[in-house]
């Protein structure tokens, strides 16, 4: 969002209270929605029940482009729409909803630098996953991406994309890399957030902030997401902080309201074992 | 006995060792870790082993290019900046390293690469003027093209283009980059106690440039200068491991003065104008004359000469009509 916008956004978001009425907008469950998206969806679902801010979770199948960036999820609230976690935590600030309040000046320097370590890492890792590696994209990602669309518009979309999410992965230097290459970052990414994380409950100790909304949102869906192998999830299931993390944030969130996050994505089982 | 590491990194400039930030972190991190290096400062990218640079060049394991991968090999090979580092420094640093790629980075290329002023003048400038010719005709506008397409990809947005609104939000970015740097630094002489790591070359390889490099359009220069800390900390460094760059004089101030810079770069730009208007002047009436365009006669008899051309002509328009 350009700067203008948001702080047009913000003095409007202070003014009104959260409706009842906001709705998060997601691809398909069970058909379309991939990985990536996935996780960022649930990590953004996470947030906001942290914030015991309710939402109802809508699927659409052009939920890619009604967003205002162009990525997912999105939420609908009131008059606004805003995408991505980064401005949607900005904009429950706006209304007066902050998990990270408490958190000193290091402290808050330390949780964007992790939260940019996800993004940077995982997200590009679940992308290059998803696109890069020919029989994952071959076997999943185009047939679910293209899955509500009809021939020939299935075929044009989804070769677009993955030539768009290429394109991205050599500007950023990523296209060198081999897919064991990808599982080792993933598996450096993981040690670190698992080497932060420790023994405590939450990331910044007893309460939840939007580091833990993010990464629970990418692990847990790494985690409960079959693909052509099961390599990425093996080498995240070695760190059980994490795991631990995963479950419980799960049944302190998610049980509690009788919504499963949605774990049958490819594999028709409950959550976590 | 030649080293077994050599590293080709672009050259030095405004007291830097190198003018790029990929080349600065890759150096002063085997400085930090003490690797014997042979570095070599070049200025032909594709004289590089592997094309681009940095490019580290291993006895055994060929060449690598990448910042992060050149440091993966260094620490291969027990040169390593991080041995004291506990388990949760380590995460810090990736942590961090990923903050500055995805928040400062961006900024740092559209700063020199794509806000116009400061790439015509300074950036174009210094790479058309070090790079060997031919190639200096290509490659800055090669690089800018790369850079434009990179923040484009980057960013999500095909139809990026270079304005007030892309430079205000990546500035502000930035800033707050910065600023949690700052915070996190605090009055530590390096990132993790007194000895510096990984981490401190990167945060040195993307603030130093901005920091000495005298760029006409220096939001981000103003506000790294207002933050004391990471000023010190950058200097710091330049000081203990490059002192023999740092005492280069700054022999490009002169040529980014706004005004009399011109004429003090070229003393006879006077006299080569003079020289060129003469040049052109005298072969276009030398053409004229060749032509015929022009005929010089005499002008003393001033009848005789009005008169003659015109009984030529009658004679002629005479003749015509006789036959």
């Amino acid at each position: 969002m350009s700067l203008a916008a948001e702080a047009f956004v913000g003095q409007i978001a202070a003014a009104e209270p959260w409706p009842e009425s906001a709705t998060l907008y997601q691809p398909l469950n069970d058909e379309q929605i991939l990985l990536s998206d996935n996780a960022s969806s649930l990590a953004v679902q996470a947030y906001l029940k942290m914030c015991s801010l309710p939402v109802r979770v809508s699927c659409r199948v052009n939920a890619e482009f009604m967003s205002p960036s162009g990525k997912v999820p999105f939420i609908h609230v009131g008059n606004q729409v805003v995408s991505e976690l980064g401005p949607i935590v900005q904009f429950t600030k706006a209304k007066g909803f902050s998990l990270s309040e408490g958190l000193d000046d290091v402290q808050r320097a330390e949780m964007k630098a992790y939260m940019e370590l996800v993004n940077n890492m995982l997200l590009t890792a679940e992308l290059y996953i998803q696109w890069c590696d020919d029989t994952t994209a071959a076997e999943i990602s185009r047939p679910r991406y293209s899955s509500p669309y009809s021939w020939p518009l299935s075929h044009i979309l989804a070769y677009q994309k993955q030539w768009e999410v290429r394109r991205k992965m050599s500007a950023i230097g990523w296209a060198g890399k081999s897919l064991e290459q990808v599982y080792e970052d993933v598996s450096q990414c993981c040690q670190a957030l698992s080497q932060r994380l420790g023994t405590q409950l939450y990331f910044f100790n007893k309460q939840p902030t939007e580091l833990d909304a993010l990464v629970f949102g990418h692990i847990f869906t790494i985690l409960t997401t079959r693909l052509t192998s099961d390599e990425l999830a093996e080498r995240v299931k070695v760190y059980s902080n994490l795991l631990s993390f995963c479950k419980r944030i799960e049944q302190t969130f998610f049980e509690e309201s009788d919504q499963s996050p949605g774990s049958s994505r490819y594999s028709k089982g409950p959550t976590l074992t | 006995m030649a080293a077994p590491l050599e590293l080709y990194i672009w050259k030095g400039d405004w007291g830097l060792p190198s003018v790029d930030a990929d080349c600065l972190t890759v150096l002063a991190y085997a400085k930090f870790a003490g690797a014997p290096l042979k570095v070599h400062k070049i200025t032909n990218p594709w004289r590089s082993p592997t094309g681009i640079l940095p490019a580290l060049k291993t006895r055994e394991n060929g060449s690598v290019s990448q910042p992060s991968k050149i440091i993966i090999n260094l620490r291969k090979q027990k040169y390593n900046a991080d041995y004291d580092l506990s388990a949760k420094e380590g995460a810090d640093t990736l942590a961090f390293v990923s903050l500055l790629e995805e928040k400062l980075l961006p900024a740092l290329i559209y700063t020199l690469w794509v806000d116009a002023k400061n790439y015509v003048d300074v950036t174009r400038r210094w790479y058309a003027e070090n790079i060997t010719f031919p190639l200096n005709f290509l490659l800055p506008n090669r690089m800018h093209n790369q850079q434009m397409e990179r923040l484009r990809l980057v960013r999500g947005d095909p139809f990026l283009e270079p304005g007030e609104e892309l430079e205000k939000e990546l500035y502000q970015d930035a800033l707050e980059c910065m600023t949690l740097l700052s915070q996190r630094l605090g009055s530590h002489k390096f990132f993790f106690g007194d000895s510096p790591s990984s981490l401190d070359a990167y945060v040195f390889g993307h603030l130093a440039p901005l920091l000495k490099i005298k760029l006409p359009n220096g939001k981000l220069q103003n506000h790294l200068t207002s933050l004391d800390n990471l000023r010190q900390f950058c200097t710091n460094i330049l000081v203990l491991y490059f002192p023999s760059d740092v005492r280069e004089p700054p022999t490009r101030k002169m040529s980014v003065q706004p005004d009399g810079g011109d004429f003090d770069n070229e003393p006879h730009k006077r006299r080569n104008q003079f020289l060129s208007a003469l040049v052109a002047i005298g072969a276009m009436l030398g053409y004229a004359i060749l032509t015929g365009i022009v005929s010089l006669k005499d002008i003393r008899p001033q009848g005789a000469i009005e008169s003659s051309p015109l009984r030529e002509e009658e004679e002629e328009e005479e003749g015509e009509e006789d036959e």
